[in-house]
């Protein structure tokens, strides 16, 4: 990943605002520790924060169309910038990073063209020819970014929060899928697949088809010129990414450069149920497996700058960011710059155990569309900005465009739970991966049911937040938490002490309102809480023996 | 390099004081970027010890802070001991066990074995905190030459303080300073003591005569020590005597280290300047002549412009000739650490230890020469130390100079002084007796004429157009009206000239308290020299430029008279393909300075 920041329309073009662009570019200097540039062009400044994966020699930006008329700063891959540049064989290019296709891109075909990038992006583009420009993130939101406007009619573009909240006085999160052109100084959505509408799609469930998407989002993402790992949780979803890269690694790039032995990652609490759960997979697939261990002090030492790095206060994001924060730090000082990871599954196939309650396939499918459409404020932002804080990027194939839309598109009474026919959650998806001549995974695993949340990393985790949240905040702070935070009222110690350290460092209103609230249910939308009367009464954001859907419960109530 | 934090007696053990210290010693901005591999904190009582790692040796198992066996001694170090594994061996004997195969930890055993002292037997590098919980005391020290970087500080809660970087205290302690190379702190007197003790510290004038063959020795030594990593490492190479040494050296022994069965043996070699800079071409050719994997960065005034905010504020300093060097090494680091190298061999110290600067030329006899080598040496920790250290921990990086060798200085500081003065009758250049040390005929280090040049000095070699760069981008920011009221603005250390005003302004932005600017040495320099040596030549006291170019008229070309023609620093570029290139140069830059 990298850090983009760019203002547009400042009144004042000093020395003293370039130094402040700068500082404030810094603030993304963790995404991009590799190297900064800036290109200024009278009021308009566009700042890079550089980390290095494709092309580290040549490729630093902004990065510039031939005549240099063209300006982009991007954060992010585009994995089909091969094919890309075929097409634009009268284009010639400066460097060979990933990322220059889009100035080219837009001279090419204008503002029409983000729906051609297949990866994950955020960029800024300046056309100084007229001095427009426009802004774009990816489909799904895999990368971050956030609009601002300055009193001084300035607009601000910028990966994280930090680096416009305390100068625009007015911001929010750039939409997913959206584009912004300041010809008619709005935004569009670009991003318009069929699943969109929520429609409920009929095509039959094909095991073959659901692979061979899942195995071509995964064999893109080795493109690579840095060394490369996985995240390995131990879980169906992970497992998968695992056994896909580790089966495909021998064809790719990356092999020739840093050999085809796959690193994989996990962290838990000592002798937690992920640690043993991904040291059993790991040892079935044969990579080079690396532990790492925090304690629940190291994990509160943590909180702080968590919150600071992922800019919520959404308690389940909190709990779950830390362990893979820190996991992150350890990653890098490896040597290693990308990471896969399984993110996205839960929410396209209805993973979460309260899917279990899903009415019909139509609740079933709306609630899918809707989570996959909320990914870009919970796990998206999780995994881009734990790994970010380090330097560290995570590429996610269960997001990749074209897996999606077959996914997507299979008529959902395939995806329903059913126990009777001994379908537990994601069935389509563990049998699609399924083979017993190859086997990808042993089947104890290819079926078996993980730890939901945080649990996995140790049961104590969660236990020890809520108990140092409870000494730190007193019941009468938590009895007026209404009237200190109006809106998206804390309603546990936890929450109230997450919000707090939120607002020490992002004090404005329009901070607040960039994260998501309302009531759910073990990451359910506010919708799906419908589905069961009995869950509206107990809230808990996380999952564990909340819903009472696990298979021990089932078990436990023949 | 690591980070270290320690705040000890603060009479506050509540959460809120925690935090505050985690956030001093981690948020993004602080001392992170000195380690940023792992951090961690130890809370006893009031005292907190906090660490930020840069793992180097052992990175799987060695966090930090260290214990001893029954976690009574706890220790947070910034630093690498070089003999750890030989005192291993001795404490092994006399019954201890080690926890981590980290080097540093053979501090808090050390301690159980002697007390406090033991910093003596240290070779390396390093500034540790140490509290013996036993009794609630601690003792804090730092190497002999200052090439860790420490400051100590005194909150109103009668805290003491101590951290790796100005940064990590300035804002919570009433007074703050340097804590003293060579120097041990022990709250048991509550003060200094100085620790290292060698003959060349009076500054008596030595005997030893001159063997080429030990000096060679002792310095292969120090390098050798130095390849001891678990990581990736290079060398940074300027083309010049020093750095060139430093590879060549590496080079040769790289192929029996354990860095090599780890790394491979190719050796990977990194050079900084604006494009087509004399220390790019001096580079390239030993890295040819050497067969190294070399690197080549190019930076552009404006991005050395745009970074010196940052440069002040990881730097910590407002000397001028620091930050016009240390701005391009703060770019190459970036580009090192980006390439997966966390450490680097570098070839401070030598110009000290040898008279290289220019002004050593006029030198009126040899006690004077020796006198000024030592006063060098002392005063390293704030400059070159404190650009090499903090320059690479700004970005996770690690330098290690070999010329600081504790046994090495021990060698070259007893050489009779006769054999270190310029002689130009008997072609005696600066640094002469380190030449002819390495000059072999055999098995040639480097080609005579690498090993006999003289480069450019101070931040020339990086592009003669970075410092006039610098020089006209304060001109724009600092006015006249400024200027004459600097004396009464900064009576302290006044800045005489626009660039040292500028850099002032930023540093006081980011350190306003009035102990931080004691931090940084001040007084009359004429290339570099210190106070005292400006009485060697009368002329020198007219000209104070802080840096080297042209200002002494000693470099050789002068000498031949050779002055070519008037003409403005802007030739250099259609001169510096001539040979002997370097020479040209400067002569024509010593009319230009006139």
């Amino acid at each position: 990943m990298c850090g983009i920041l760019a203002v547009f329309g400042c009144v004042d073009c000093s020395q003293a605002k370039r130094a402040r662009i700068l500082e404030l570019s810094s603030r993304l200097r963790h995404r991009g520790p590799d190297w900064s540039g800036l290109h200024s062009e009278e009021d308009c400044y566009l700042a890079h924060q550089r980390l290095a994966i494709v092309d580290p020699a040549s490729g630093d930006q902004p990065l510039y169309n031939e005549d240099k008329s063209i300006i982009v700063t991007v954060n992010g891959e585009i994995y089909n910038h091969k094919a890309l540049r075929e097409q634009l064989k009268s284009h010639k290019f400066n460097t060979g990073s990933d990322c220059e296709v889009i100035a080219h891109l837009y001279e090419e075909y204008g503002e029409d063209f983000v729906h051609m990038l297949d990866g994950m992006f955020s960029f800024v583009l300046l056309d100084t020819r007229n001095k427009s420009y426009i802004a774009a993130r990816d489909a799904i939101g895999i990368t971050p970014l956030y609009i601002g406007w300055g009193l001084d009619g300035s607009v601000w573009f910028a990966s994280e929060m930090k680096a416009l909240s305390d100068d625009c006085e007015q911001f929010m999160a750039f939409l997913p899928g959206h584009i912004y052109s300041s010809k008619n100084g709005g935004m569009r959505r670009w991003y318009n697949p069929p699943w969109w509408s929520e429609l409920v799609p009929s095509t039959p469930y094909d095991p073959l088809v659901l692979r061979h998407a899942f195995e071509k989002a995964v064999v893109k993402r080795l493109m690579t010129d840095v060394p490369f790992g996985v995240l390995l949780s131990g879980g169906l979803d992970s497992s998968l990414v695992a056994a896909v890269a580790s089966r495909h690694l021998i064809d790719s790039e990356a092999y020739c450069q840093w050999g085809s032995q796959l690193h994989t990652f996990c962290i838990g609490l000592k002798g937690s149920p992920d640690l043993v759960a991904a040291r059993e997979v790991a040892d079935y697939l044969g990579t080079r497996h690396h532990e790492f261990y925090f304690t629940v002090q190291e994990g509160i030492d943590a909180l702080e700058e968590v919150i600071y790095h992922i800019e919520t206060y959404d308690v389940t994001t909190i709990r779950a960011s830390t362990p893979m924060f820190l996991m992150s730090r350890k990653i890098k000082s490896l040597g290693v710059k990308m990471v896969l990871s399984g993110e996205g599954s839960d929410e396209i196939f209805g993973g979460y155990l309260y899917f279990h309650k899903a009415p019909n396939k139509e609740e079933f499918h709306e609630e899918t569309c809707r989570k996959i459409k909320a990914l870009h404020l919970y796990d998206c932002l999780r995994a881009n900005k734990s790994t970010s804080a380090w330097g560290l990027e995570a590429r996610v194939p269960f997001l990749d465009k074209e897996f999606i839309n077959v996914a997507m598109s299979i008529d959902p009474k395939w995806k329903m739970i059913d126990r009777d026919n001994g379908r537990i959650e994601k069935w389509v998806l563990r049998n699609a991966f399924d083979d017993d001549e190859k086997p990808y995974l042993p089947k104890h695993i290819l079926y078996r049911q993980k730890e939901q949340f945080s649990d996995g990393v140790g049961y104590s985790w969660i236990d020890g937040l809520r108990d140092h949240a409870n000494k730190q905040v007193t019941d009468s702070m938590l009895a007026n938490a209404n009237f200190v935070y109006p809106e998206n009222t804390p309603a546990t110690k936890e929450a109230y002490y997450y919000r707090k350290i939120f607002e020490k460092f992002f004090p404005k209103n329009a901070a607040r309102l960039t994260v998501p609230g309302g009531p759910s249910v073990a990451c359910s939308t506010a919708k799906a809480v419908e589905w069961d009367a009995s869950w509206s009464k107990n809230l808990d954001p996380s999952g564990r023996a909340a819903l009472g859907v696990h298979a021990a419960a089932y078990e436990d109530t023949k | 390099m690591c980070g270290i934090l320690a705040v000890l007696g603060c009479s506050d053990d509540s959460q809120a004081k925690r935090v505050r210290v985690l956030e001093l010693s981690r948020r993004h901005v602080l001392l992170k970027h000195r380690g940023p591999d792992w951090s961690g904190l130890y809370q006893h009582g009031d005292n907190y010890l906090a660490h930020q790692r840069l793992a180097i040796i052992d990175p799987a198992s060695g966090d930090q802070p260290l214990f001893n066996e029954d976690e009574t001694v706890v220790v947070t170090v910034n630093g690498e001991i070089y003999n750890h594994e030989e005192l291993r061996k001795s404490l092994t004997l006399t019954g201890h066990k080690f926890r981590t195969g980290s080097d540093c930890d053979v501090i808090a055993h050390l301690y159980e074995e002697h007390g406090e002292d033991f910093v003596d037997m240290l070779d390396g590098m390093f500034s540790f905190v140490l509290l013996d919980t036993r009794n609630n005391t601690y003792i804090a020290a730092r190497d002999a030459i200052g090439i860790t970087s420490l400051y100590i500080g005194w909150g109103l809660d009668g805290s003491v303080w101590i951290s790796s970087e100005l940064k990590g205290l300035n804002d919570d302690c009433e007074h703050f300073e340097v804590f003293p190379p060579g120097h041990l702190y022990s709250s048991k007197t509550g003060g200094f003591k100085r620790w290292y003790n060698p003959q060349w510290f009076s500054e008596a004038i030595p005997s030893t005569p001159y063997d080429p063959l030990v000096l060679r020795r002792a310095f292969e030594n120090a390098v050798i020590k130095r390849l001891m990593t678990d990581v990736p490492f290079g060398v940074l190479l300027s083309g010049g005597l020093d750095s060139s040494l430093v590879a060549s050296i590496t080079a040769r022994y790289l192929a029996g280290t354990k860095a090599a069965k780890q790394w491979g043996a190719q050796l990977h070699s990194f050079c900084v300047g604006l494009e087509g800079s004399p220390d790019l071409k001096a580079a390239r050719e030993v890295a040819d002549y050497l067969g190294t994997v070399h690197h080549e960065f190019h930076f552009t005034v404006q991005d050395g412009i745009d970074a010196i905010e940052d440069v002040i504020y990881h730097i910590e300093t407002y000397d001028v000739t620091t930050i016009r060097a240390s701005t391009p090494m703060f770019l190459m680091s970036r580009k090192i650490k980006s390439l997966g190298v966390k450490m680097v061999i570098s070839g401070e110290g030598s110009d000290e230890i040898f008279g290289g600067y220019l002004y050593f030329h006029k030198a009126p006899n040899k006690e004077e020469f020796h006198e000024e080598t030592c006063r060098k040496i002392k005063a390293l920790h704030q400059y070159d130390c404190l650009r090499a250290n903090k320059s690479t921990s700004a970005w996770g990086l690690e330098a290690r100079v070999p010329f600081l060798d504790k046994e090495f200085i021990n060698v070259a500081m007893s050489i009779d002084p006769e054999a270190k003065m310029i002689n130009m009758d008997e072609k005696r250049i600066e640094k002469w007796i380190l030449r002819r040390a390495f000059d072999d005929e055999e098995h040639p280090y480097l080609p005579k004429h690498i090993l006999y040049r003289q480069k450019e000095q101070f931040s020339d070699g990086v592009g003669y157009s970075w410092i006039d760069g610098l020089k006209a981008h304060a001109e724009l920011h600092v006015t006249d009206r400024m200027m004459l009221q600097a004396g009464n603005i900064f009576p302290h250390n006044t800045p005489v000239t626009k660039e040292a005003y500028y850099y002032r302004m930023i540093f006081e932005r980011f350190f306003p308290q009035n102990s931080a600017k004691l931090t940084v040495p001040g007084g009359a320099s004429i290339a570099c020299s210190t106070a005292k040596a400006i009485e060697w030549d009368a002329s020198w006291s007219n000209n104070l430029d802080p840096s080297g170019r042209a200002a002494l008229g000693v470099h050789n070309a002068a000498y031949k008279k050779n002055t070519g023609p008037v003409g403005s620093v802007k030739l250099a570029p259609n001169i510096i393909d001539n040979v002997p290139r370097m020479m040209d140069i400067s002569a024509s830059e010593l009319v230009i300075q006139g």
